[in-house]
């Protein structure tokens, strides 16, 4: 007897042939490659259910403004909890969240392109050494200025997470680029509209595809106009890159832009003064002790980092956290969730300033530069494979952010030694939309 | 005070209240909520209305712009792919290469490695063993016992105990029953329990199996008391499917010679590969079969009433006429399945219509937007059973395009198609006969029936199948 058998061909028995019951279209030849005859299958039982969370809490309003009491739930009984509602695997705990941010041979991320199903329409320049040398040193060069336009308009109060926290960005990518005034704004618009939509929201996406068509074809035009320039600016550097790639395109700055972090420094500033400014302990003890600014500043990224959590998709099918990950399954990795874990570090739903127990270096998950955990912020941040930088490397985004962030609210401390919010102010720290940022929107001083 | 940036961030507006959930309002049957237009004119599907209940109620407008301008559609929210046009679902569900049944479906939490996560050889194999009662000489010698067990339902109405909640009224000479409570419910799975060869006495207790396995597929709310009801009836099968491996039962013909084994003591007594079926894979099969043969079969003989009886002239046409019936059941799955459609699992990265899927990810192949393809179906909204473009004849796994008739996605096609698409085609259409024979002038009970958004008319199906049919009929 074959092995492909349909009721009707056995042998001996009298089966007549009904109307549904037609195997006339029986495929001769069985699937090779890729294919498998058994698919590995973990029954779930009464015990295993997940029965204190239910399915659509996570894309709920209320995961919007508080994530952290949903996210205690999935920590502490389900460490790799199967979300059927979004078709993915969340990973809550420090260890296990770490240990797949390392796993690159098991893992992917995805660039901001695929969210536009645009892979391969522009390249990230990222890797040119030259156009991190360009960006790192425009920033520097151009960091006291940026900040001193920011606070001149705070001089007698104002809201810090509009004034300070997502403007600094903004004047900082002014000095990258080589922009002011209306451009300046123009392009403001654009980042934003660009970054936001790499998502789910339909509205937002499309008009993201628009914003990044203008945005490649306003860098055409600049690339044009600065490419015999002797300046220094990411523009004009990028129009002077020799390699043995083709040359740089707009399409390709405008891909740079988007898949540059746009949300820790915004989105770390305004949860840093939140902690400070709703915890006036802690304000003081770092008005005491200026220091102190670079350690609340991770802090604040441990306790409340701005990204909560990253998407990685699985390789190849992979065995871990006690189930079976299928090839392509998405495993959403929750820094916040993590960033909480009892397991890691003391008291872990306080802020504070003089915490011993977390480093104060580069927060980059496993890599532990003093033994001690970092908070997970930088989301995407993996070990540097290099064992020794170069002395000439330029800093990395991870140390510009830190600098920029602490010069600045130690700017904000030289201005207004007697910092305090609005009397009556209740800030909030909250999500626009799933899946994006968590900060604070207004901070009155 | 300026902040130089106040324009730019207005992208990101504070006072945006919607957030994660929208609110999205009912629109009239037919028509899709405005979600905005991309630049090209085209519309825009806001992932969030899959989770509505408008979109429950009113689903094919949603559809229909998916099939006309996001063939494939990226729901980036739910980490999805969905593919609706007729000629993609026929395509996909037929490469078997290309697409794994990989448990990342929601019933699998439920219901165990079922036949729906089986591919190639292990799902003929399995298939090839149950086939023949669902489908073959087996089942066709079986139709007696079909007629009996309605008939003995219909006849417990007028019983004094009342277990099905029918109410009397002697004086109007009217008879009121809620068709799913008086009949639809029992029926099917009476029929599968015979089937299977489960205990006579054990058949309350399987409606409730099923009703908390069904609601309690993954990703609902119930999902607890769905594994709870599963491990109930693993309980349950593990003696049953013990006595049975000692001593297998038959099922009998109209005049009381044995056909064949019931499935359980043919399963336990089939050897895949040289070995014995282990009590697991029996119950997930049983658990599959009571999912797939109750709940289904329920939803196709409410909506099949509710839709028939709402067109007169049709319902008038049926009567009488059994040739008739079979082409209304056809066109009642095209219309409104209850079945939504299969998940997928792509095992390479691929192109269609210019959208990458990677490979892995999870795929909905969806057999109602199928169905109301318009590319296929002329004008597929309307109920209408004398249509010249549904083929409602023998259904083969490929017997999608007959002399430019097409048939419908109720059961699927392919490799998966549904093995019980015969017996349940038998149960609704010889169901719904007796039913007719018994209930002269059988009209709709408007008053209690749901309601649409008017208050008035009559609530659509949408998706699945409708909750309640109340219907009217003369008392002889």
């Amino acid at each position: 007897m074959s092995e492909v058998e349909s009721p009707t061909d056995r042998p001996g028995e009298d089966v007549e042939l009904s109307p549904y019951g037609g195997d006339d279209t029986e495929p001769d030849v069985l699937p090779a490659a890729g294919y498998r005859t058994y698919e590995v299958y973990q029954r779930e039982r009464v015990g295993e259910t997940t029965n204190l969370i239910k399915p659509r809490q996570l894309i709920s309003d209320a995961y919007l403004t508080d994530p952290y009491s949903l996210l205690d739930i999935l920590r502490e009984h389900y460490p790799c909890f199967r979300d059927w509602a979004t078709n993915r695997f969340w990973i809550t705990r420090y260890d296990d969240v770490t240990s797949v941010f390392v796993d690159d041979a098991n893992y992917e991320t995805r660039p901001k392109l695929w969210h536009y199903n645009r892979v391969g329409w522009g390249r990230s320049l990222w890797d040119e050494v030259d156009l991190q040398r360009a960006r790192v040193n425009r920033i520097d060069a151009g960091l006291t200025a940026s900040v001193e336009r920011c606070l001149a308009e705070l001089a007698n109060g104002g809201d810090l997470a509009t004034g300070l926290a997502a403007r600094l960005p903004l004047e900082l990518w002014g000095e990258v680029l080589d922009l002011e005034g209306d451009d300046l704004s123009r392009f403001a618009g654009l980042f934003w509209t660009t970054q936001r939509g790499a998502g789910w929201h339909a509205e937002g996406r499309h008009e993201g595809l628009v914003a990044l068509d203008e945005l490649a074809t306003w860098f055409d035009a600049l690339l044009d106009e600065r490419r015999g320039r002797d300046r220094d600016d990411l523009v004009s550097v990028a129009a002077r890159l020799e390699s043995d790639r083709p040359p740089v395109s707009g399409a390709d700055l405008a891909a740079s832009v988007l898949e540059s972090d746009h949300e820790t420094l915004q989105g770390g500033l305004a949860n840093l003064w939140f902690q400070l400014l709703t915890n006036p302990e802690q304000l003081g003890l770092v008005r005491g002790d200026r220091r102190l600014v670079k350690f609340a500043w991770l802090e604040a990224l441990r306790h409340s980092p701005p990204v909560l959590s990253a998407v990685r998709y699985a390789r190849h099918e992979v065995e871990r956290f006690g189930r079976l990950i299928p090839e392509g399954g998405l495993v959403m990795c929750s820094g916040a969730a993590a960033n909480r874990d009892p397991r890691v570090f003391a008291e872990p739903d306080r802020f504070l300033v003089e915490r011993k127990d977390l480093c104060q270096r580069e927060p980059r998950g496993q890599y532990r530069a003093d033994g001690l955990p970092s908070g997970i912020a930088f989301g995407l941040g993996k070990p540097s494979v290099h064992p020794a930088i170069p002395k000439d490397r330029p800093r990395s985004l991870y140390a510009v952010t830190r600098d920029v962030a602490v010069a600045a609210s130690n700017a904000v401390l030289d201005a207004h030694p007697d910092i305090a919010l609005t009397s009556g102010a209740e800030p909030t720290l909250r999500s626009l939309r799933l899946g994006e940022m968590h900060t604070c929107w207004s901070l009155p001083i | 005070m300026s902040n130089p940036f106040d324009a730019a961030l207005e992208v990101l507006d504070p006072d945006d209240s919607e957030g994660a959930q929208r609110r999205f309002p009912e629109m009239p049957i037919g028509e899709a909520v405005d979600m905005g237009h991309a630049p090209d004119g085209r519309p825009l599907l806001d992932p969030r209305i899959f989770d509505s209940p408008e979109f429950g109620r009113n689903p094919y407008p949603y559809y229909r712009i998916m099939r006309d301008h996001y063939p494939v559609f990226h729901d980036q929210l739910h980490n999805c792919y969905f593919v609706t046009r007729y000629e993609d679902v026929t395509a996909c569900y037929f490469d078997e290469v290309g697409f794994n049944t990989i448990p990342k479906g929601v019933s699998s939490g439920v219901l165990g490695n079922t036949q729906l996560e089986l591919s190639g050889i292990e799902h003929r194999r399995r298939r090839n063993i149950y086939g023949r009662h669902l489908v073959g000489a087996a089942l066709t010698k079986r139709l007696h016992a079909l007629r009996q067990l309605g008939q003995e339902l219909i006849d417990e109405w007028y019983a004094a105990e009342n277990p099905h909640g029918v109410e009397i009224d002697h004086d109007a000479g009217v008879v009121t029953i809620e068709l799913g409570r008086a009949f639809a419910n029992a029926f099917p799975i009476s029929v599968v329990a015979q089937v299977l060869g489960i205990p006579q006495e054990a058949r309350q207790q399987f409606t409730w199996w099923y009703d908390a396995m069904m609601s309690g597929l993954g990703g609902s709310d119930t999902h607890h008391e769905g594994l709870v009801a599963r491990q109930d009836l693993e309980e349950y099968l593990e003696s049953l499917v013990e006595s049975r491996r000692r001593l297998p039962t038959a099922l009998t013909d109209e005049a009381g010679n044995e056909i064949s084994l019931d499935i359980i003591s043919e399963l336990c007594a089939s050897e895949i590969d040289g070995d014995v079926m282990s009590t697991e894979e029996i119950t997930s099969f049983v658990a599959l079969v009571v999912g797939g043969g109750g709940e289904t079969t329920r939803g196709a003989i409410l909506n099949l009433w509710y839709l028939l009886l709402q067109h007169p002239e049709q319902w008038d046409a049926v009567q009488g006429d059994d040739g008739l019936w079979n082409t209304a059941f056809h066109e009642m799955l095209r219309h409104s399945t209850s079945i939504g459609g299969q998940p997928r699992h792509n095992t390479f990265d691929i192109e269609l219509h210019a959208v990458t899927i990677p490979s892995g990810s999870l795929v909905h192949m969806v057999d109602v937007a199928a169905n109301h393809d318009d590319r296929v179906f002329a004008d597929p909204e309307r109920f209408d059973i004398f249509r010249e473009d549904l083929y409602s004849g023998k259904i083969l796994r490929s017997g999608h395009d007959k002399d430019g008739r097409y048939s419908h996605m109720g059961f699927g096609v392919g490799p998966h198609l549904c093995p019980g698409a015969w017996i349940s085609h038998q149960e609704a259409v010889i169901g719904s006969q007796i039913l007719a024979d018994n209930m002269p002038n059988v009209r709709i009970n408007v008053e209690r029936m749901a309601k649409d958004i008017d208050g008035e008319s009559l609530a659509p199906i949408g998706l699945g199948s409708i909750r309640e049919l109340w219907l009217d009929f003369d008392l002889t």
